[in-house]
């Protein structure tokens, strides 16, 4: 932990009630591939051999069918016991086979369905058989590899013995999340309090919804605080007219337009703007310099929300490259989670980590101890909406 | 769609297109729009100022929207209730969901963005936020490839320019600037006809 800067007693409490840390812990927010429910399969033909003969029927298979056509198939055990396999693929096999039962077998993959025929396949495999016809069943298995041992667990059980590699081909690499979540948890928890404290002052005077945002740059100084915004979406914006205020005011906007502002040879777009880049109290002030004085857009710095940013922050987070993510409660039209909330409500976009954005950041949920699964919203210091678009 | 009407929408996207050259002529990625006001007329006009600004979200969507109803304004935000925008590129997700919590009627773009698209490209923001499911409120009509071809050869140029801009420029024949489009492929099929 390099944290230069507070470190201030985990009970002490600001005037509007809130804890000056929050005690809680980060929960890795999960990615679109990684909750997706369906199971992308492949189907492949299967055989049984003598143990003995195991390696020269995998070199005959590798002769025919060179890296098996392309497919990647690491994340299989390629040879398994009888007993390992699902039984109804063992069912199949014995049901057509003549092997004896003395016979010591094991079963493997021989290729992937869609690259070879059937009957060529097994011409190829009888050349090298000293008795009895070969055998050929069809099964399914897992294209992808599994994202977690209990995945890996259930495919092995319901497809082919599945290997966990500690890999992630649906989103980052777990030693990656884990190493920046010991660098995070010191101070999530007074971050977020702090976003909470000018969520509570926007929220008093009126100029917004109860919804905050912190930005903090991490670097070998330690970890630095460039801006505090609280939503500002009904500041000097009519109320009358039905709308949702001013949506360009929302508490990340804010944030990222006040750290870009301050960035080399920035413009303002106009003179005076609806933006509200401007600090509306002084704890949004309070801020300090960047430690990197050329940056690029809000480039791998961290943003702490209270709430799950809209569907337009989060893509705004994404456009300004941040590099990590932490919100409180989850929001039904929130932009960044992919799984849906307790109510099944959430949209699941999983903004913020889609390949095909041309950014990922990392992301976690911050939960507060103490909280059970009824307990969660009654001990935010407020319940806002969950329909809003924070 | 009478021929009148198609004529009337084309006019609109070149002054969205006029927005978008201006955006190439000060190194910005070269996106225009305009606001339309049915009885007001042409009420906003924005292009890109990522560069201008330094600020990633200042898409030329936000820069209209700004120019309607910064101060001093005769305006109310209700107003884009009654207004139709028109985008020389489909709006990116951020963009899509600013227009939809700001209750935009009706969108017109001109290319699809596959990269970044909020209203078909990658999301469908203007049906149910993006559920797949319609009839929702905020929910707005989308109609693209409107002068698609004039707008893909405007980036074209755009990163043409920008490479012989970068200190070192890249190989030569990456440099050509390739000024045919591809026909209208199935994923942006809902055309001008
Ligand atoms: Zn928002
Ligand atoms: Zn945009």
């Amino acid at each position: 932990m390099t944290s230069a800067t507070f470190h201030g007693p985990s009970n002490s409490t600001t005037s509007n009630g809130i804890v000056a840390q929050l005690a809680g812990t980060l929960i890795p927010l999960k990615t679109t591939l990684e909750t997706s429910k369906d199971v992308k399969l492949l189907n492949v033909f299967i055989t049984a051999v003598p143990l003995k003969k195991a390696s020269g029927t995998l070199s005959l298979i590798r002769q025919l069918i060179p890296r098996d056509g392309g497919y990647d198939l690491q994340h299989l055990r390629r040879f398994a016991k009888p007993d390992l396999i699902p039984s109804a693929i063992r069912n199949s096999y014995f049901a057509s086979s003549a092997e004896s039962s003395d016979t010591e077998l094991i079963f493997l993959i021989v290729a992937v369905a869609s690259i070879i025929p059937k009957d060529i396949l097994l011409d190829s495999l009888q050349k090298d058989r000293v008795e009895g016809p070969v055998v050929l069943v069809e099964g399914q298995i897992p294209f992808n590899a599994p994202t977690s041992a209990e995945q890996a667990k259930a495919w092995t059980n319901e497809y082919w013995p599945t290997v966990y590699k500690k890999s992630n081909p649906f989103g980052p690499h777990p030693a990656i999340v884990a190493r920046a979540q010991a660098e995070i948890e010191g101070n999530a928890g007074k971050w977020l309090s702090l976003a909470w404290t000018v969520a509570a002052e926007a929220k008093t005077a009126r100029t917004g919804e109860g919804v905050g945002v912190v930005i903090v740059e991490r670097s070998e100084q330690g970890e630095r605080c460039l801006a505090v915004a609280g939503d500002a979406r009904w500041d000097n914006w009519p109320r009358d007219c039905g709308g949702n205020g001013n949506v360009t005011a929302h508490a990340a906007m804010r944030a990222i337009a006040m750290v870009t502002a301050k960035l080399p040879n920035a413009i303002p777009v106009t003179e005076t703007d609806i933006f509200r880049s401007q600090p509306l109290f002084s704890l949004e002030t309070d801020v300090e310099e960047p430690v990197n004085k050329d940056g690029y857009l809000c480039h791998e710095l961290e943003i702490y929300c209270t709430h799950e940013p809209c569907v337009m922050c989060a893509m705004a987070i994404v456009h300004s490259r941040f590099g990590k993510i932490v919100f409180e409660k989850r929001m039904d039209e929130g932009g960044i989670t992919a799984d849906l909330n307790d109510k099944n409500d959430g949209l699941g976009h999983g903004l913020w980590w889609r390949r095909e954005l041309n950014w990922t950041m990392l992301g976690w949920e911050f939960r507060r101890k103490g909280d059970g699964n009824d307990g969660n919203e009654c001990r935010l210091p407020w319940d806002v909406d969950n329909g809003l678009n924070a | 769609m009478s021929e009148d009407e198609k004529q009337t929408h084309l006019t609109y996207m070149r002054e969205a297109l006029a927005m978008a050259e201006l955006a190439l002529q000060t190194s910005e990625t070269p996106v225009g729009c305009i606001i339309q006001h049915p009885t007001h007329g042409t009420i906003g006009r924005g292009m890109n100022a990522t560069n201008r600004t330094r600020n990633g979200t200042m898409h030329a969507e936000f820069i209209a929207i700004n120019q309607i109803l910064a101060p001093p304004s005769q305006y109310t935000p209700d107003i884009l209730k009654e207004c139709t925008l028109y985008v020389t590129v489909e709006p990116c997700i951020m963009c899509a969901s600013l227009l939809r919590q700001f209750g935009i009627k009706k969108v017109f773009f001109g290319a699809s963005n596959e990269k970044f698209g909020g209203t078909g490209g990658v999301l469908d923001v203007h049906l149910g936020n993006g559920r797949g499911i319609g009839g929702k409120e905020g929910d707005y009509e989308v109609s693209g490839g409107w002068l698609r071809e004039e707008a893909i050869v405007m980036l074209r140029r755009f990163y043409v320019q920008e490479n012989e801009r970068a200190p070192e420029p890249r190989k030569k024949a990456e440099r050509v600037l390739k000024l045919e489009v591809e026909p209208l492929g199935e994923l942006s099929g809902n055309g001008v006809d």
